[in-house]
């Protein structure tokens, strides 16, 4: 199943993000947007999600599907533990015994056990991330929209939130669109890479890596010179 | 919540002393029970008004007028809080409103509530009309401070909104109300026994208070204060335990 948008058009006042634009996304891959700081990145998930209206464009094979989308900021509920804020997700016709199960799946893969029963203000940054990561692998969704969550994170707990991610994913091959600014992420994160220009935002680049994740060594001549061709696409 | 370690205890412990030891001092310095009567005699004037078979009746009555007065305020005060938390017109009518209503000294609405009101309702009213605002202004507070984000991030995982309200909105308003409540029945209470020593309800501290005033029993006086501080201890340690209670994962 193709999805795709076609003839994008969004203006905020004055500034023009989609003048049209096209994209498409293949199923069951991880693609990561790579764009300047202002391009309409968020913008271009947000109408995904459907929480922003386009003006106009065709959204292909979007709407019939269920997305997560993880956020920028972990967005937990502070008066949830982290059990139940993964599991305040899961709809109601779920039934309690299936939705235990399900985020008690999901705290053993995200590597969250001693953690469970914690509430968000006693977890770091990078902890929280996690419990978004694993909300949104909770919800049956198809589609998971992903906002430079890592933003913000250190290096170290980039990378072992890169690791879990890809594991958990390896498990459960959902499409996911991956927007960052941060051309190492996009490196280690993507089957492919897609490069956005300043708004109004046009694709500059495209990039397959078919390496599986954990083979990934930035410090290779293969991702060297990959990393030079995207941020000299981005520099443009 | 606040917990005192032990060390902090004793200190307040010490202050507790040191406030019973000036007073004595006082006592023994006016040397005279109808200016400053002596802690000893008061404590003893205290004991025996829990001996005093209307005693029950008496505190009874205050404190049900205390708690009637509460819960009106709080049913109209979160009413009040949720709409012009939500609605912003609203709010600017109103927030006029609750400001005149806090800043009218509490002995001229007692004046007037004399007038319209029997008695025993008079504390009743001046008790509601003081804690409302407190309350109201605080939910008010609380409703916008909700974290927009949260909201948006449970609709697009389309929880339902009864479950938005239950588990996303009263969750996040809830520390708003009970700080609200904490400090509107720190008030109240001050209200409600300063009504009863003018409307004169036939049971009541404050009508104690006024009789014991008239007769100059000092001590009875104090006596009955003391009573009333401990009211309002109690119920500020209640809320405190409600708080802990309902509201733990604040770190």
């Amino acid at each position: 199943m193709k999805l795709e948008i076609k003839g994008l058009y969004k203006k905020f006042g004055k500034l023009t993000l989609f003048n049209d634009f096209n994209i498409e996304f293949q199923d069951g891959t991880i693609s990561s947007i790579l764009g300047p700081s202002g391009c309409g990145k968020t913008t271009l998930l947000n109408i995904i999600g459907d929480i922003v209206k386009a003006d106009s464009g065709i959204l292909t094979g979007f709407r019939e599907k269920t997305i997560s989308y993880i956020f920028q900021d972990a967005r937990l509920l502070p008066w949830k533990t982290v059990e139940e804020n993964i599991e305040f997700v899961l709809g109601r016709d779920i039934p309690v015994v299936r939705r235990k199960e399900i985020s008690a799946q999901l705290i053993r893969l995200m590597e969250l056990e001693d953690f469970a029963d914690y509430y968000p203000s006693k977890l770091s940054g990078g902890m929280r991330q996690r419990v978004s990561i694993a909300r949104a692998f909770a919800y049956p969704s198809d589609i998971i929209l992903m906002d430079e969550p890592l933003k913000g994170l250190d290096i170290k707990l980039k990378l072992n939130l890169i690791r879990i991610f890809s594991r958990m994913w390896q498990a459960d091959k959902r499409t996911v669109i991956f927007v960052t600014h941060d051309v190492d992420e996009a490196l280690l994160l993507g089957n492919e890479i897609i490069v956005l220009s300043p708004a109004p935002a046009g694709i500059i680049l495209k990039k397959q890596v078919d390496i599986p994740f954990e083979k990934r060594i930035l410090e290779s001549d293969y991702f060297r010179e990959l990393k030079k061709s995207l941020i000299s696409a981005l520099g443009n | 919540m606040k917990i005192l370690s032990t060390g902090k205890k004793y200190i307040s412990l010490a202050s507790v002393i040191f406030m019973l030891v000036v007073w004595k001092l006082l006592a023994m310095h006016f040397d005279s029970a109808f200016i400053v009567p002596s802690p000893e005699k008061t404590l003893v004037t205290t004991l025996k008004l829990f001996t005093d078979l209307s005693f029950l009746r008496i505190v009874g009555s205050t404190i049900a007028r205390g708690l009637i007065g509460f819960a009106i305020s709080l049913v109209l005060g979160i009413g009040t809080g949720i709409i012009t938390g939500i609605n912003a017109n609203l709010d600017a009518f109103l927030r006029p409103v609750l400001v005149t209503i806090r800043s009218v000294p509490v002995i001229s609405i007692i004046l007037l509530a004399l007038i319209w009101f029997n008695p025993g309702l008079v504390p009743v009213f001046i008790g509601m009309l003081t804690m409302f605002p407190f309350i109201a202004t605080n939910v008010s507070d609380g409703i916008r401070s909700i974290d927009r984000d949260l909201v948006g991030m449970a609709e697009f995982y389309k929880v339902s909104t009864d479950r938005i309200v239950r588990e996303l909105y009263i969750p996040a308003v809830m520390p708003f109300i009970v700080s609200g409540a904490s400090s509107a029945l720190g008030i109240g209470w001050r209200a409600i026994i300063t009504g009863e020593v003018l409307s004169q309800p036939e049971f009541g501290i404050g009508t104690m208070m006024q009789t014991a005033q008239t007769f100059l029993n000092i001590d009875a006086i104090i006596a009955w204060t003391l009573i009333a501080v401990l009211i309002s201890f109690v119920f500020e340690k209640s809320i405190r335990w409600i708080e802990g209670r309902f509201i733990n994962w604040r770190s």
